[in-house]
């Protein structure tokens, strides 16, 4: 090693600085090189250029997603550099075939027109937060509203009681926000086994126990004519409340932090579908939530012009690479009627956003009823508190506000969940292809 | 005449081509994934077409004239 002309860097999406100064490091980093060596977390390769994304994104059959703590196959590390946890997170951190599988299962949970089904719950929800403070004259836009909704969707989705979000909420925040080399990693990594735990007795039960759902579809798929393996399906379920919870979340509040001194444009939100629609993928490309990637190279190999060995890590910035001016002219202003926007925001290649659908429709509507509820809106700087690490997720801990309030426009919260709730209970439960086979 | 096409080897189901173009684009029922449902485009989908193959994040729309 560096007898080649790799351009070395010392860059860390976990540092402090690259959340104060996201996105500025992008800009650093591409002129640099848009593939550079960065030394931090025993080394990795960091891509900032939209063409070399594009490139590499498209080679799955050389930038494994692979994680391997056991060292049964090939000891890779997964999607999080550094390496995370002492488990595989789901299909994310899987290769194709095994891979498409599960998405396979899922995929019909979450195109485009399985997620409008959606529609009724994500109204009612997004109202009855609303209605939790608009007497009140002030929120914690995370608290009170970003985190509740798309929590209690995916419950609904997968077939988790609603309730239960509360108990996942803070773990799958923890997770993604707590950094390396922060004290509470250690704390983190508890939280989050026991988070696992219970979802694994929940995956148990749903064995005998059915529901309309994805964790019930899990459960009865068949690869090969086996079912698919326990730790295979928690880990997914796991990845699914981290998605579910945390990104639509993140990109929430970074929205409605940003619309702050905006009244215009905010107005212009409630009124205009269209402008609502490339606002979405403009947010999207901005604040991009999941910044990015981890990947192992699996053999010697030359893409884009970059020369790689078998083994070396890579992140692939998506987020950087959404600043790229050579694909995005004024990277770093928001334009919310931007057009073209390619945006890698939910990744490229085979490893897309399975949940992109339903994001974008979550957000839309919860963005527009925030906006035409609470127009006069005031963020409190003071109270206002970015994750710790902004490398895994670009999202917000906290993000006060204040608003001449308003009225309520239906029934409270817990009177929602109840009658939600009832309605999922009354579906009915799906064949179970278990039954007898354990 | 101009047609379009999707390459479904690159095609990873972003969907902004059928939001951009609904009349042109579709999407497979089991993965979201999009499908031309024209054969050739008329003058006026021509400058639809146009926007969705710059707006694809996998470049998977070629429009040909």
């Amino acid at each position: 090693m560096a007898t080649d002309d790799r351009v070395v860097v010392e860059f860390d999406q976990h540092a402090p600085e690259y959340r104060e100064t996201y996105p500025a490091p992008a800009h650093e980093l591409r002129e640099q090189c848009p593939v550079a060596w960065s030394t931090r977390h025993e080394g990795f390769w960091v891509v900032t250029g939209h063409e070399e994304l594009s490139a590499l994104s498209k080679r799955a059959d050389l930038l494994s997603n692979d994680h391997d703590p056991e060292g049964v196959r090939n000891g890779y590390q997964g999607i999080s550099i550094p390496e995370r946890g002492t488990t595989r997170g789901g299909f994310i951190e899987m290769d194709p075939p095994e891979q498409s599988e599960y998405r396979r299962v899922l995929n019909p949970f979450l195109s485009p027109a399985a997620v409008v089904q959606w529609q009724p719950l994500i109204d009612d929800f997004t109202r009855a937060c609303i209605d939790e403070v608009i007497e009140t004259g002030h929120l914690d836009f995370v608290d009170d509203f970003a985190n509740v909704v798309p929590a209690v969707l995916t419950m609904a989705m997968l077939g988790l009681p609603l309730a239960d979000w509360e108990i996942y909420c803070e773990p799958a925040h923890m997770q993604v926000y707590t950094a390396p080399d922060s004290p509470n990693f250690d704390h983190m990594l508890e939280t989050t086994s026991r988070m696992v735990e219970r979802l694994a007795e929940y995956v148990e039960i749903r064995k005998t126990e059915p529901r309309p759902g994805m964790i019930t579809a899990l459960l009865n798929a068949k690869v090969m004519g086996e079912f698919l393996p326990d730790d295979g399906i928690i880990g997914t379920v796991t990845l699914l409340i981290g998605g579910g919870f945390d990104t639509t979340t993140s990109l929430l509040a970074g929205a409605l932090d940003w619309l702050d001194t905006r009244t215009e444009e905010r107005a212009r939100l409630v009124d205009d579908a269209d402008y609502l629609v490339s606002a979405t993928e403009e947010f999207l490309r901005y604040f991009t939530p999941a910044q990015g990637g981890g990947r192992t190279v699996t053999e010697d190999c030359e893409v884009a012009g970059f020369t790689f060995s078998a083994g070396d890590r890579m992140f692939l910035s998506y987020a950087m690479c959404n600043h790229d001016p050579a694909s995005f002219p004024d990277p770093d202003e928001i334009v919310l009627d931007r057009f073209p926007n390619p945006h890698a925001a939910f990744g490229l290649g085979v490893h897309r956003c399975i949940g992109s659908n339903l994001a974008r429709l979550d957000f839309k509507i919860m963005l527009r009823e925030a906006l035409r509820r609470i127009p006069d809106y005031r963020i409190d700087p003071a109270g206002t508190e970015r994750y710790e690490s902004i490398g895994t997720i670009n999202g917000y801990k906290h993000l006060p506000a204040t608003f001449t309030p308003g009225r309520r426009e239906g029934p409270p919260l817990a009177e929602v969940m109840e009658t939600w709730q009832a309605r999922l209970d009354a579906e009915p439960a799906p064949e179970n292809l278990r039954a007898g086979a354990v | 005449m101009a047609r379009v096409v999707v390459d479904p080897e690159l095609c990873q189901g972003h969907t902004l081509c059928n939001i951009a173009a609904p009349e042109i684009f579709q999407l497979r029922e089991e993965d979201g994934h999009a499908y031309v449902v024209v054969e050739q485009l008329t003058p006026e989908q021509v400058p639809l077409a146009r926007k969705a193959e710059l707006g694809c994040p996998e470049r998977a729309i070629t429009v040909e004239e």
